[in-house]
């Protein structure tokens, strides 16, 4: 199984050759970096906006007004004659026309473990195939080997629910996120004037007492190590472990690093995201899609200081529903306006959804429990026709009665949207070859323009 | 006959005993030698496919080179300094093996294995949440068992037939940390048919039968029925509740012995994997039937399997590749190798520790990593070590042992498993892909990690690292003398000359500080980042 690495072979021994790996660093670095800049072409990218724990649909996106299982919420007209969503989500309504609510999610899988492996890879976890998340996936097909930002940036992913169902699988560490802000170990003041420092990249800046020069003497003693280990040793292994170093040590000097400076951005721009992790994690995702990072995912995990279990709403669901949408809903709609400003709305493709969705029926602790039956998911921007809703459920939402999607039919499409071929192959750990997306899946062409 | 002693007889049975107790006295020396007989075996195959081959194969490892591997393989770390010095001074002929003994006997053999195991038997741990909540009970119960080296049958017996109703059962063992059971090795398999028969089939008998639970297999010659046959010694386990996020009360009907293929009409009867019919004994479940199946001396999947995994272990390589697939294609690189391994593991009563054994003390284990001859490519004729990625829990032990750490970071409350702290953190960073180790790619945040993490910066510190400090302060230390410490400290080998020169003008320069003790720390540093390091070779 050979994989693409970030540095070609003739780097390499360019690398081993000059003998010296930090030495030659610095001279070497900006000429990469100019020449990746002159070959890039205007490239698509994704941002999933990952919402932990399964959002209701019945209080978003497929309303039910005038049904007892509608609740409490009511629906608001939209920026598309005929599309309602929640009152809630006022801002988004504006925006709807870049919008394609999938009203008939089918997914058959209502545990949190599984249903998140199986929305976030495609497939149901099968023995021994590790999955690609998503990201990994896509980020592959779409990225650039040497560019000076990681192909895949995740912020705050909660990965407790199903930890390979963020991970990159069988494609391997190349194609690992770079993860940044940490919803594992809850963040004591999301909402306080920390937040922000929480989406900084983890061990970025050298060790303190180690300035340039010193780092530079020992990538170079480390660079005359590893001529010698290698070069008796060849093999994945440490062509890989010099990638790594060289693609860190890029990112640790590059311009592109500044992305997560988003204290560059100004006020009131900030405000609008939402001083929140959320918010400005949305931010965050819009200053990498400028600089060309293919794949962002950001997640919602919560508001305030309960960060996990997020739309996991099995009691109180009104509550705790109102108060997400106030975190998403500027967040969500002032990533599109900023995106559609800067050119960049028609190549980015923005993905909203969770493992699942919530029962139509309110149960007695006024809460909704998990559902995979019928539930929705929504697409905006890259291109798609955006105003118009895909699929129907019954009037009490049990049952899609129309156009039902699969997990595979939506991998499908992003595919579709993207331009990938979904038919392409990846050989998986235990050497069967898996497509993108499977044969039998049937992509939702009324998106495609 | 006068003279004749009237119990002439008894000289026979005089002479008799004599033998007895001189065979006994000598067998060590007398008898064979098995574990080197073995290693000679696998040393004679190995060798005849290379000169089929047209291989030339690499050096012997020098002692550094095996000590710092086999001290990896066998008890996951690297050895401390003083460990290194003393094997390096060591002149018995015996050593390698006397070594091999030592660690087998380590409670580092037992922590180690237990991952290894874990890792084999519930890769749900690492993956999902509920595996992960039932990891320590699992490890707890396996540690138990290699503390008093149960051997592999035994092993397996037990899993396949621990009781999963009643009150040794599920929610019993669930609700007491207490209890050591392997029981969350069906939990993690949501105690379904069709996962059990997929997992066992894959885990004991290298047979990957999962793909036919849905249709014929395409490439194997394993049909759906043959999945659900199997499957049905499964078949008397239930749930009495049904919810999908929590597994309740469990019952067994122990004698059910035939399975509805679901979404269809047909029945199958519980059939072993080889297409033979079980003999069905009154009082003993399908489950237990199924285990003395499979962990029986004949059964010729399961020793093979074994052999190979333990071979893959010490290799990187199988010799089936992947490791748990027989199937199709995947043919053995060395047929009679894996069947005599198989057959030898077997009549020594799947004794793991015997194998361990003769593995290491064969000359193709001793080969050392670096190639010497451009014939040495093909990882399957193991003409050279394989370069090996090193687990979470190796890397993150193997930085404790190499900068001095005094307090132990095996886990210290097993039943805590939520665990947060730079161990835990390490871990998840550093978790294995499921690539083959001699694949074993790094991450960006690992190289950053490594390079300017916490953890690297107080390693490399003057002011917190245990080892560095000592190797710069020791007042009568020269020079080369601090560099060879570093060197065994990390690399358990001492610089080479040319090393040894070059660093130790800059050493005495200071590099760009100008400051010995600086450049020191910068060498050690260029040491735990470097591949000689993170990867075992």
């Amino acid at each position: 199984m050979s994989k693409p690495m970030p540095l070609n072979r003739r780097d390499l021994l360019k690398l081993s050759s000059c003998g010296a790996f930090g030495a030659s660093m610095s001279r070497w670095l900006p000429m990469l970096a100019d020449e990746a800049r002159q070959t890039r072409p205007r490239q698509r990218s994704v941002i999933l906006l990952w919402m932990t724990g399964g959002p209701s649909q019945t209080d978003t996106f497929d309303m039910k007004p005038g049904h007892e299982n509608g609740g409490s919420f009511k629906p608001i007209e939209t920026s598309v004659p005929g599309i309602q969503i929640c009152e809630h989500l006022p801002l988004l309504a504006r925006q709807m026309h870049h919008c394609a609510p999938i009203r008939s999610m089918s997914t058959k899988e209502g545990d949190h473990t599984r249903g998140t492996y199986l929305l976030r890879t495609g497939n149901l976890p099968q023995g021994p195939i590790d999955y690609p998340t998503l990201g990994s996936l896509l980020s592959k097909e779409l990225g650039q080997e040497q560019s000076d930002l990681p192909n895949f940036v995740a912020v705050a992913p909660y990965t407790q629910f199903s930890p390979a169902a963020y991970g990159p699988g069988f494609l391997g560490p190349n194609f690992a996120p770079l993860v940044v802000g940490d919803a594992n170990r809850a963040v004591a003041t999301p909402m306080g004037p920390n937040y922000d420092q929480s989406l900084a990249v983890k061990n970025l800046a050298l060790p303190r007492g180690v300035n340039l020069e010193r780092a530079d003497a020992r990538l170079s003693l480390l660079g005359e190590l590893e001529a010698d280990f290698a070069s008796g040793r060849p093999g994945l292994n440490s062509e890989s472990h010099r990638s790594a170093y060289a693609a860190a040590v890029r990112m640790m000097r590059s311009e592109a690093v500044k992305a997560f400076q988003l204290e560059d951005e100004t006020e009131k721009l900030r405000d609008a995201y939402g001083r929140n992790q959320f918010g400005q994690a949305c931010l965050l995702a819009r200053r990498l899609v400028e600089r060309g990072v293919p794949f962002i995912e950001v997640s919602l995990n919560g508001v305030g200081n309960n960060q996990t279990f997020a739309w996991d709403t099995h009691a109180q669901n009104f509550t705790s529903v109102k108060s997400l949408l106030g975190v998403l809903d500027p967040a969500w709609s002032t990533l599109l306006a900023d995106l559609q400003d800067r050119g960049l709305l028609d190549s980015t493709l923005i993905v909203w959804m969770g493992e699942f969705g919530r029962t139509p029926k309110i149960n007695p602790q006024t809460g909704r429990d998990h559902f995979p039956n019928a539930w929705s998911s929504v697409l905006c921007g890259g291109g798609i026709k955006g105003g118009q809703v895909i699929g129907r459920t019954s009037d009490d939402g049990m049952k899609v009665e129309d156009r039902p999607v699969s997990v595979q039919d939506l991998f499908a499409t992003f595919c579709q949207v993207l331009g990938l071929d979904s038919m392409k192959q990846n050989i998986s750990n235990v050497g069967r070859p898996i497509r993108l997306a499977d044969p039998t899946a049937k992509p939702i062409t009324e998106l495609i323009g | 006959m006068s003279n004749q002693r009237p119990r002439f007889c008894w000289d026979p049975v005089i002479r008799a005993w004599i033998g007895v107790a001189l065979c006994c006295w000598f067998s060590p020396l007398a008898f064979a030698d098995d574990v080197q007989d073995l290693a000679d075996m696998i040393d004679r195959r190995i060798a005849a496919k290379w000169d089929s081959d047209g291989v030339t194969p690499a050096e012997l490892a020098e002692d550094a080179e095996f000590l710092r591997r086999v001290s990896l393989h066998v008890a996951g770390s690297i050895p401390p300094v003083a460990e290194v010095r003393k094997f390096l001074q060591g002149e018995s002929p015996d050593q390698r093996r006397l070594l091999v003994d030592q660690l087998l006997e380590s409670p580092h053999y037992i922590t180690h294995f237990s991952h290894f195991w874990t890792r084999v038997m519930m890769p749900e741990s690492a993956t999902d949440l509920q595996g992960m909540a039932l990891r320590p009970g699992f490890e707890s119960w396996l540690r138990q068992h290699l503390a008093n080296n149960t051997h592999y049958n035994a092993l397996v017996y037990e899993i396949m037939t621990t009781p999963l109703a009643g009150d040794r059962g599920m929610n019993a063992t669930l609700q007491n940390a207490n209890t050591l059971s392997p029981i969350a090795f069906f939990t993690t398999k949501q105690i379904k048919p069709e996962n059990l028969a997929a997992a066992t089939s894959r885990m004991f008998l290298g047979i990957r039968i999962e793909c036919a639970q849905c249709h014929h297999h395409p490439y194997d010659a394993w049909k759906q029925e043959q999945f659900w046959g199997y499957a049905a010694f499964f078949a008397g386990i239930e749930r009495t509740t049904r919810n999908d996020d929590f597994i309740g009360q469990v019952k067994e009907v122990f004698d059910r012995r035939e399975l509805t293929i679901p979404e269809q009409e047909t029945v199958v009867q519980a059939t072993y994997l080889d297409g033979t019919q079980p003999q069905w004994r009154s009082k003993v479940s399908s489950r237990r039937t199924l285990a003395d199946w499979m962990t029986a001396r004949r059964n010729p999947y399961f020793a093979r399997s074994a052999v190979n995994r333990i071979w893959g272990h010490f290799f990187g390589v199988g010799i089936v590749e992947p490791i748990d697939d027989f199937g199709g294609a995947n043919v053995p690189s060395h047929p009679e190798l894996l069947e005599e391994l198989a057959a030898d593991f077997a009549a020594h009563d799947f004794d793991l520790k015997y194998l361990i054994r003769a593995i290491t003390t064969s000359k193709t284990y001793q080969r050392s990593s670096r190639q010497t001859h451009r014939s040495q490519t093909e990882p399957q004729h193991f003409s050279r070590m394989a370069v090996q990625g090193l687990t979470g829990e190796q890397l993150f032990d193997s930085i404790a042992v190499a900068v001095g750490h005094l307090e132990s970071f095996q886990q210290q409350q097993p039943f805590q498993f939520n665990q947060t702290g730079p161990r835990a953190e390490f871990l998840e960073l550093f978790a294995p892909d499921n690539n083959s180790p001699t694949e074993r790619q790094t991450s960006i945040l690992q190289a950053l990690a490594l390079m300017n993490g916490s953890f690297t910066a107080s390693a490399t510190s003057l002011e917190q690292s245990v080892t560095l400090t000592a190797i710069a302060e020791f007042p009568r230390m020269k020079t080369p003398d601090r560099i060879e410490a570093l060197f065994l400290a990390a690399l358990t080998r001492k610089p080479t000359a040319a090393e040894q020169e070059r660093l130790t003008k800059y050493i005495d320069s200071g590099g760009p500080s100008k400051n010995s003790k600086q450049a020191l720390a910068d060498l050690f540093w260029a040491l735990l980042n470097s591949s000689e390091f993170l990867f075992n070779h």
